[in-house]
């Protein structure tokens, strides 16, 4: 469970987040939508223990990131690109993850494997595509084999068969239970799912619901995120 | 004990510090055999007033595979992916590893200290087997407590070098002004010529720990104490620093 309370994130005289509040429920994945520079990844971040809120919690199970006792076993986190120096060959990269964590060798091949990296696991990330760095930073994520998946833009960047294989991995991994809350500017990818949204603008929460819910009376998801998110569009739902 | 590991496992994993370990290997044993080399008559004759630095030297002015160290250590985390890649960083995946900020720091403090005794044991011997090759029958004893402060040296500027690249997050201006400073001008010679304070500034203060300086100040023990005090006080320093940082910032 992710909880989000009131979280407000200034820089400077900026405003970034402006008191935001919502869920991310175990056995269900949570869109978290908005156009680029909305605040999605600030939130993420925040949740993470990366970056400081203004003010506000963020909590995972109840508990700031920092508290964990076992954080890779509870949450899996992939942010920005693949979260490795490109001078390393990607299993040396999920190997030290494995020693800081105490995980053994054996689960840094069986996430390569998961992902269908095990082949490139010997090149330097530096020769990785974007996607192939993607399906790393997932296979970071996915060490500790954890309750809670925390994705910023899984799909960016990912062929149609890429897109495909997260889709069907993250539905999977929240029918047996598991948190998943992943942030995307794609609409048409993401409708078929997610089955929380939440809509996020200029750092305030635009909508909250299930799928159907957000959908409302809109043809479709995209259409009912332009409507929120577009500058003429009236508050709240 | 598992994020030192992980600390350990990150740097021998990258190419970069392979290159620090030839240099601080190799870089102050040629530089002692150049300067015997350029002493040995002097020094055959009985004339040199430079025999007892015969070796240290090299010590002295070699210490740039730690100062390479030290900042690719921090720097690493820092390497923004191109563009194209997505732009991430690994700071962002090993913070999420160790959630504690002080204790990331320390483990990898931890691994860029033991890392530089070693380097600084392999750099003595390799020094001392060039000077004796050099010098044969002539070569002064090294002494251990010398040895010893060349060890404590090495280290503390790997740490220098470490809490710096904390605070400016990028190795480009930490590896060029420490690398200048120890091998083309010392900063702190410069200055030592308007203010005697500048004695006591981390480069040339270590120096007192093994070099035989005709300026001599302070007793090793003391001067290795108090750039010491210069490690923990930069330490403090980065880890505020660090502490209150975002990772976006």
């Amino acid at each position: 469970m992710l909880t989000i309370h009131n979280l407000v994130k200034r820089r400077g005289t900026q405003e970034i987040l402006s008191g935001i509040s919502f869920e991310a429920k175990p056995g269900r994945v949570t869109g978290f939508l908005g156009p680029n520079g909305a605040g999605k990844s600030s939130t993420l971040r925040i949740l993470l223990g990366l970056d400081r809120a203004t003010s506000g919690s963020a909590l995972i199970n109840g508990k700031p990131f920092a508290e964990l006792h076992h954080p890779l076993a509870t949450v899996g986190a992939a942010l920005d690109g693949s979260g490795a120096h490109r001078m390393r060959t990607g299993r040396a990269h999920l190997r030290w993850i494995a020693r800081a964590a105490g995980l053994s060798r054996s689960r840094v091949e069986e996430v390569l494997e998961i992902v269908g990296l095990t082949n490139a696991a010997g090149q330097r990330v530096g020769k990785y595509s974007l996607g192939m760095g993607r399906r790393l930073g997932l296979a970071a994520a996915l060490l500790g084999d954890p309750k809670i998946l925390i994705l910023d833009e899984p799909v960016n960047g990912l062929d149609p068969e890429g897109i495909r294989f997260i889709r069907t991995f993250l539905r999977e991994r929240a029918a047996s239970g598991n948190t998943v809350l992943l942030s995307s500017h794609l609409m048409g990818e993401l409708a078929e799912t997610v089955d929380d949204v939440v809509i996020i603008k200029h750092g305030k929460i635009v909508a909250d619901g299930t799928l159907e819910e957000v959908i409302g009376n809109h043809s479709s998801l995209e259409e009912a995120f332009f409507a929120l998110t577009s500058d003429k569009a009236g508050d709240v739902v | 004990m598992r994020a030192f590991n992980a600390e350990l496992s990150k740097l021998f994993s990258l190419p970069g510090i392979w290159f620090a370990f030839l240099i601080g290997a190799f870089a102050p044993a040629a530089i002692a055999a150049l300067d015997s080399t350029a002493q040995k008559e002097e020094i055959i004759a009985g004339v040199s007033t430079r025999l007892l630095e015969v070796g240290y030297i090299g010590l002295a002015l070699g210490v740039q595979g730690v100062i390479i160290l030290g900042v690719l250590a921090v720097s690493s985390e820092y390497l923004t992916e191109s563009s194209e890649s997505g732009g991430g960083q690994q700071i962002t995946t090993s913070l999420t590893v160790v959630p504690s900020r002080l204790r990331f720091l320390l483990a990898k403090a931890g691994a860029v200290s033991v890392i530089s005794i070693l380097l600084c044991i392999v750099a003595i011997m390799t020094t001392v087997s060039a000077t004796h090759l050099v010098l044969g029958e002539y070569t002064p004893a090294f002494e251990w407590p010398k040895l010893l402060g060349a060890v404590c040296y090495w280290t503390f500027t790997a740490l220098l070098a470490f809490g710096i690249t904390v605070l400016t997050k990028n190795g480009m201006i930490p590896l060029a002004v420490l690398i200048i400073n120890t091998s083309v001008v010392s900063f702190s010679f410069l200055l030592s010529k308007v203010t005697k304070l500048a004695l006591y500034l981390p480069d040339r203060v270590g120096f007192e720990m093994f070099m035989f300086l005709s300026n001599r100040f302070l007793t090793p023990f003391t001067g290795g104490v108090v750039m010491f005090a210069w490690v923990v006080v930069l330490f403090i320093a980065a880890a505020i620093v660090f502490h209150r940082r975002d990772v976006a910032a």
